[in-house]
């Protein structure tokens, strides 16, 4: 893989022959270059509305706006209240509680299954579907909607448990449990980093494995000391990913919720009170501000990650 | 070589311009507005409510728009939560309905920000026929922003088959106090074997609050736009669930998954608890929705307290764009929507008790029995003086959402119904205040 990558770069570096239809090739590739960037027009176009509210934030985040009034500079102050808002920090408490324990398990989970999946088994493609589903519908409003009943009062978890007789809690509305309930959804939705694992478990040549075997090496042994480095850039890009979603994480908690966050603001995700803030108190600067704190956020801690890779992911070049 | 060179430019330039243009004509297509044919004026009225609602609001809009050609009227509806979120969206994108509907809490947020027209400037919308107590609830500074669309107030809903059966009797509802409701939701959990809650009401909702406020000489609202309840009183209201709850009258914590919602999916009509506070103009829908028979009731304590809870309220208020683009028309369809008795002979009381005396008097022979039971009881309330009720402060949906979250926290143990007065107090002031 990463062999692949390095390729193009040494390509345009030699200098040309300068053969003899040198004219000719220079037209086609600019043509080429043409219907390049008409097949990116599209995406040009798409830009212009992602950047310009990009940068209005940036500007709103500096700013007293209302929605309905001029916005007003205001300087520091969006950012600087944010450190007297209780509810800000109590979202950033169930941003990170939510982050840091559903995705390593989710991860967990998916490698688990991708190397169970790995040993051929039959109907594959069925399983691969089965459990990649989950994650194109777990951010839908219709399975979160789904999990409510399922972990409801009468729903499937506690009649489960009520079969022991155990008087199962309020899923959904106690909020020492509305939270962990919202994990259990993101963790069950462990299929599309699952189905990158199980591509990169493909590529890690079984004569390393064969190697092993010879060499008497148990399979706990060869997982750790060959499946793992050689998947490490595999589990990297996946807890990059994962940790960027989690941070970024809205429909879950809304939709559990009716918009509010409860019960009693346990499931208030940073993203939701954000939402709030701007669309139903109004302070648009203020959300402003947070969307940036947020990407700060973000920002670090894909930074710390790719310090620390360098101490565990392994490049084979 | 050069020919195919420009050929293939001009192909490339017109093939942009062909995509930008496909973008643009979309982009125009999607914001609204159009000046129509012939002169036609359309515009867009938003409410919120279910789809009962909508079908006899489109019955009426039929009739307007009959009354008065080269109006269309084209509506939207959506359920309350969705409706605030994206009413604040619209207005905030410069793009707003022309005539909508706005909750009590909502409208100083909206008409403080300049968002909402002075309905007393628009010569088409008549208010003679208006009392100055409706027209109050919707005034701010002298500046009529909201015209109620109905009044309404709260009201105690009860299964009488479930009791019947279970072997209780209803307390006269003239007379009970809150200790007398207790006792009797109390009675009904017990002898039906605790398959039925005797109280279902919701904690969180303030109107509850409010009327408790009133009845004990406090404005949970005052005249100058402030919180004026008490921390005793906010505690109590939560020690009074807490207690309910203990004597087994009130369903443990966590029973209620759904607050809010249509009169089907209530825990009346699921029949797992017997009683319920609801604004009393969806009384008919209560009564429709549950299988037995569902009395109406006042709410506990009006006699017995220092002085009546009751006011009539407008159920929601009518406000028009302060950017409308057609504010004569917008006006016309408010004025048909309070004084035309061809209209509201479509919507009767879907939105509480029409303000205008006659209207409301010449749709009464229309009345199905459930909604003439509401109008019988909102009359008969409105007999006895009743304390002044005012317009609800900017901040108003801050307070209702902290009412809701310390409802929760109270619920689960997690504080105690004095701190979480407190609580209420401080946070409540400082959006009212800011």
């Amino acid at each position: 893989m990463s062999v692949l990558t390095k390729q193009p770069k040494t390509l345009p570096a030699g200098p040309p022959a300068d053969p003899p239809g040198r004219g000719s090739r220079k037209v086609s590739s600019r043509k080429r270059q043409r219907s390049g960037y008409l097949f990116l027009l599209p995406w040009f176009i798409g830009m212009l509305f992602t950047v310009i509210p990009f940068f209005a934030s940036l500007y709103l985040a500096f700013t007293d706006y209302n929605l309905f009034n001029q916005p007003a500079w205001v300087g520091m102050a969006n950012f600087e209240a944010m450190f007297e808002d209780p509810r800000l920090w109590q979202s950033l408490k169930v941003t990170f509680i939510y982050t840091f324990v559903s995705v390593p398990i989710s991860l967990a989970a998916a490698l688990a299954v991708a190397l169970v999946l790995n040993r051929g088994i039959r109907g594959l493609p069925i399983y691969r579907s089965v459990y990649y589903l989950p994650s194109l519908l777990g951010g839908s409003v219709a399975i979160v909607m789904l999990w409510r009943y399922i972990f409801g009062n009468d729903g499937i978890v506690n009649s489960f448990l009520g079969l022991f007789g155990i008087q199962g809690p309020a899923w959904v509305t106690d909020p020492e449990f509305a939270l962990s309930t919202l994990i259990v959804l993101n963790v069950w939705t462990f299929g599309s980093p699952m189905v990158i694992f199980l591509a990169g478990l493909r590529q890690v040549p079984s004569m390393y494995y064969e190697a092993a075997s010879i060499d008497g090496a148990s399979k706990w042994r060869q997982f750790r000391s060959i499946t793992i480095p050689l998947i490490s850039p595999i589990i990297f890009f996946n807890l990059i990913m994962q940790l960027i979603g989690s941070f970024q994480t809205f429909t879950q908690g809304y939709v559990m919720s009716g918009g509010t966050g409860g019960p009693a603001d346990s499931t208030l995700f940073y993203n939701l009170y954000l939402y709030q803030k701007g669309f139903t108190e109004f302070e648009m600067g203020y959300a402003s501000a947070m969307a940036w704190v947020l990407l700060m956020i973000i920002a670090i801690f894909t930074a710390i990650n790719f310090i620390a890779s360098k101490f565990w992911v392994f490049y084979d070049n | 070589m050069k020919m195919t060179l420009q050929l293939h430019s001009r192909r490339t330039v017109l093939a942009a311009a062909g995509l930008t243009l496909g973008l643009a004509l979309t982009g125009c297509a999607g914001s609204g507005n159009p000046a129509g044919q012939n002169g036609t004026v359309e515009l867009n009225f938003v409410f919120w409510g279910d789809a009962n609602r909508a079908k006899v609001t489109e019955a009426a809009l039929r009739v307007f728009e009959e009354k008065n050609p080269g109006v269309k009227v084209k509506t939207e509806y959506q359920d309350s939560g969705p409706y605030a979120d994206k009413l604040a969206t619209r207005f905030a994108g410069g793009n707003p309905p022309d005539v909508l509907a706005m909750a009590n809490r909502s409208l100083l947020e909206y008409s403080q920000r300049g968002a909402l027209a002075d309905l007393k400037t628009l010569p088409e919308l008549k208010l003679d026929a208006v009392p100055e107590t409706v027209l109050s609830r919707g005034t701010v500074d002298g500046k009529l922003y909201g015209l109620a669309t109905g009044v309404t107030t709260i009201g105690m809903v009860v299964n009488k088959t479930i009791t019947d059966q279970a072997g209780v009797t209803i307390p006269d509802d003239k007379t009970w106090s809150w200790e007398d409701y207790a006792k009797f939701a109390s009675e009904v959990t017990q002898k039906t074997g605790g398959k039925v809650y005797g109280a279902g009401y919701d904690v969180a909702t303030e109107t509850g609050p409010i009327l408790l406020a009133r009845q004990r000489g406090e404005d949970f609202y005052t005249k100058d736009n402030k919180l004026g309840v008490s921390e005793e009183t906010i505690r109590d209201w939560f020690q009074y669930s807490v207690d309910l709850r203990k004597a087994g009258g009130y369903p443990p914590a966590g029973f209620f998954e759904q607050i809010g919602g249509s009169p089907a999916q209530s825990y009346l009509a699921k029949g797992t608890v017997a009683s319920q506070i609801i604004p009393i103009n969806n009384f008919k829908g209560y009564n429709d929705a549950v299988e037995g028979e569902v009395v109406l009731l006042r709410i506990p304590g009006e006699t017995t307290g220092e002085r009546r809870g009751y006011s009539a309220d407008p159920t929601m208020l009518w406000s028009v764009a302060a950017k409308s683009k057609h504010p004569k028309e917008a006006a016309k369809l408010v004025d048909f929507l309070t004084n035309d008795s061809d209209g509201a002979g479509h919507t009767l009381t879907q939105r509480g008790v029409p303000i205008n005396p006659d209207v409301a008097e010449s749709i009464t022979s229309k009345l199905s029995k459930d909604d003439k039971t509401f109008v019988d009881m909102m009359a008969a309330i409105q007999q006895d003086e009743l304390p002044e009720a005012y317009v609800y402060p900017k901040g108003a949906s801050v307070v209702a959402d902290t009412l809701k979250q310390l409802t929760t926290e109270v619920e689960f143990g997690r504080i105690s119904p004095a701190d979480a007065a407190k609580t209420f107090l401080e946070k409540s002031n400082a959006a009212i205040n800011k």
